[in-house]
């Protein structure tokens, strides 16, 4: 397992969650894909960590602090999806255009 | 180097204008026949009844939202814990204050009966 | 350690954590007074910012210096005007009046922990408490369609823009092993071929930015979000959430990226070619006034691009000086549609017809403030576009400043529509437009703000200056 393996791993996630992000016309989809974005992010912290600076921790740190914040956006996420689900009593994305882009 | 980014203009134009002249020439040949079955979603060959969302109770999703957030910060736990011989008493009161901001969180969910079941 | 450095900071969280304690123990009538009582902190904790030290502290992770204070000085500012103009919006249209300051408070404490970063994950992380918070807010009209469709439009676009940005962060940490501004810059001066990895994470980066800024092709939250959020935090978002995305960006790219300036800067032309394009014209098209504030403070961002792709002392006194002048006129005109709004419920252009027999201060004021994002002298516009163009000028880039004026002269013309409706249209209807004590402050401080800064630019430009002098150019 070399540097690149977790590198095209992160790659091939974070053009899945991209992929996601862009079809999914579910509101928790699109939800699932940003975190599949996150996670990418996460395991090239961890990678980069491991293999380029081995005696430091800032990659690691960084992704904790990653799984944190992403936490924190997905549960102030779902807590908007809920609230569109009350107003619009259904969260697929593109019946939510109320205004014009 | 601006000419490196002249070959990423000239592979837009190129995108763009094959997606354009495909669709031009698919809407020459294509025979244009919709009908009510047709314009149906797919549903494994079945009749698509009813709508896929269910509705549960409101409270069930604030306590799982409550948890995902008091769920994760227990990540910081870890690697201090891990540390906390050789990190002393600094360490300890950082923490101290960390789960105090984590509690008052928590008493103002209580407060705001964000955890009363009902 | 230098703990004192972050006192402001520190307060203002415990503040916010204040109001959220109160809003406990008040009866739901009185609660509108959080208002003023979060004003009373911002006003400590300018006190704060200005007299505490300067110096570092956590290693080199927060720097406190001239650069931390000036944006600290404007992104309280902005949130001091925010909440003058929120407390009657607040009163009659918000439920929850309590965490509605609290939230303005710490995306204010995120701005300021950003502005003082100078390491990737703590810019990362003041960033995220910035714009959750601010997510929050655009949905804050819970049984509104539009608020809600607003915030989830942001929340989305926001995710995945901070996505994006982190994969770029990630990609430059593994290029430079170091998160570390000025490690980041070591490593990269070093090297001389940058390499394909480089020019994907600055792509990423760039794109990641830009969505915060709202630049052009990374715009098409904005229009929505700022239709469908509550006013007052359409306006503290039209400046704040733009100024914590500059400064991000400004250090990033000037405290750590000069190195390689031949990768970015052609990127950043283009940019802000679209943007003061694209803004400026769509602007035209607007009936909703909220919407075409959205497109011109888009075109906006595009001058501020301007500045930023010519990367010199004078391109970031610059920016930072056209913030501060854009708070002041953008915060203003804000707050005149808020004051209408109170009083008619509506954002139609059309409805403006005869404002000026009507209130003629609210009509003046906001005459001098579309003025002035215009840059017409002697308001503060024109000092803060003059400095921009000309830090683009010194860099020989004519053809851009070409594009700024031509597309300036174009905003004039979207401007003028809502003058011309406001003096030459009859009013329909001939009742004065009612403002509170709290507007009429928001609308005085902003209107001795865009003629101060205009009239007598100098000691603004020399204590910025002193903030961009931060960084080796």
């Amino acid at each position: 397992m070399t540097l690149y393996h977790y590198l095209i791993l992160s790659a091939i996630l974070f053009v899945i969650g991209m992929y996601g992000l862009l079809t999914r016309r579910n509101a928790v989809g699109v939800l699932m894909s940003i975190e599949l974005m996150f996670n990418a992010a996460n395991i090239n912290f961890v990678a980069f960590s491991k293999f380029i600076t081995p005696n430091e921790f800032i990659g690691q740190i960084f992704s904790i602090f990653v799984i944190t914040i992403a936490a924190a956006e997905a549960a102030v996420g779902l807590a908007i999806v809920l609230l569109i689900y009350r107003n619009y009593k259904g969260i697929e994305v593109d019946n939510i255009n109320f205004m014009k882009w | 180097m601006p000419s490196d980014y002249a070959y990423v203009g000239l592979f837009l134009i190129f995108g763009v204008a094959f997606v354009l002249i495909t669709f031009f020439f698919a809407r020459l040949l294509r025979p244009s026949r919709p009908n009510p079955i047709k314009n149906r979603s797919y549903e494994c060959g079945e009749t698509a009844v009813g709508s896929a969302w269910v509705q549960y109770n409101v409270s069930y999703y604030i306590y799982a939202l409550i948890f995902v957030i008091f769920d994760v910060e227990l990540v910081f736990l870890f690697p201090w814990a891990a540390a906390y011989r050789s990190l002393g008493l600094f360490a300890f009161v950082e923490m101290f204050i960390f789960i105090m901001i984590l509690v008052f969180g928590l008493a103002y969910a209580w407060r705001k009966g964000a955890l009363k079941w009902v | 350690m230098n703990l004192t450095l972050i006192i402001p900071e520190i307060f203002l969280f415990l503040w916010a954590l204040l109001i959220l304690f109160v809003d406990f123990f008040t009866a739901e009538e009185k609660k509108h007074r959080l208002g003023p009582l979060s004003l009373v902190g911002i006003v400590i904790t300018v006190v704060l910012v200005v007299f505490s030290g300067q110096g570092q502290a956590f290693g080199e992770m927060f720097s406190a210096d001239y650069y931390s204070l000036s944006f600290a000085i404007i992104f309280l500012g902005s949130a001091f005007l925010a909440i003058c103009t929120s407390i009657d919006f607040a009163r009659e249209r918000i439920k929850h009046q309590g965490e509605y300051y609290a939230l303005i408070l710490l995306s204010t404490v995120g701005m300021m922990f950003l502005a003082a970063s100078r390491e990737l994950l703590s810019m990362y992380v003041s960033l995220e408490l910035t714009t959750i918070s601010l997510f929050v807010l655009s949905a804050y009209l819970k049984t509104d369609l539009k608020s809600s469709e607003a915030g989830l439009k942001y929340m989305i676009l926001g995710a995945a823009s901070s996505a994006i940005l982190l994969y770029g962060i990630s990609l430059l940490y593994g290029i430079t092993g170091t998160t570390v501004l000025k490690g980041i810059q070591a490593e990269l001066v070093g090297s001389a071929f940058p390499g394909p990895l480089l020019v994907i994470s600055l792509v990423f980066i760039i794109a990641g930015f830009s969505f915060k800024l709202a630049a052009v092709p990374f715009h098409m939250w904005a229009p929505d979000v700022y239709e469908g959020a509550p006013t007052p935090i359409t306006a503290y978002l039209s400046v704040a959430s733009k100024g914590a995305g500059l400064a991000a960006m400004v250090r990033v790219f000037f405290g750590s990226l000069l190195p390689v300036t031949s990768e970015w800067i052609p990127l950043f032309m283009a940019l802000a070619t679209m943007t003061m394009v694209l803004g400026n014209i769509v602007a035209i098209r607007q009936s909703n006034i909220k919407r075409m504030l959205a497109y011109s403070s888009i075109a906006q961002v595009g001058y501020i691009l301007v500045a930023l792709s010519a990367a010199s002392e004078l391109a970031t006194t610059s920016m930072i000086l056209y913030l501060l002048v854009y708070m002041f006129a953008n915060i203003g005109a804000f707050a005149v549609v808020i004051a209408f709004y109170n009083h008619s419920g509506t954002d139609e252009i059309c409805e403006y017809a005869g404002l000026s027999r009507r209130s003629p201060f609210l009509a003046i004021s906001l005459v001098i403030f579309f003025l002035s994002l215009v840059g017409i002298p002697p308001l503060a516009g024109f000092v803060g576009k003059y400095l921009l163009f000309l830090a683009a000028i010194q860099k020989g880039y004519y053809w851009l400043v070409g594009v700024a004026v031509l597309t300036s002269v174009i905003s004039l013309f979207y401007y003028m529509n809502v003058v011309r409706q406001m003096y030459f249209r009859k009013p329909t209807k001939n009742d004065p437009v009612k403002v509170s004590w709290s507007l009429r402050l928001a609308l005085v401080l902003s209107l001795i703000g865009v003629i101060a800064v205009g009239v007598y630019p100098d000691p603004f430009v020399s204590l910025i200056s002193k903030a961009a002098s931060v960084f080796v150019y």
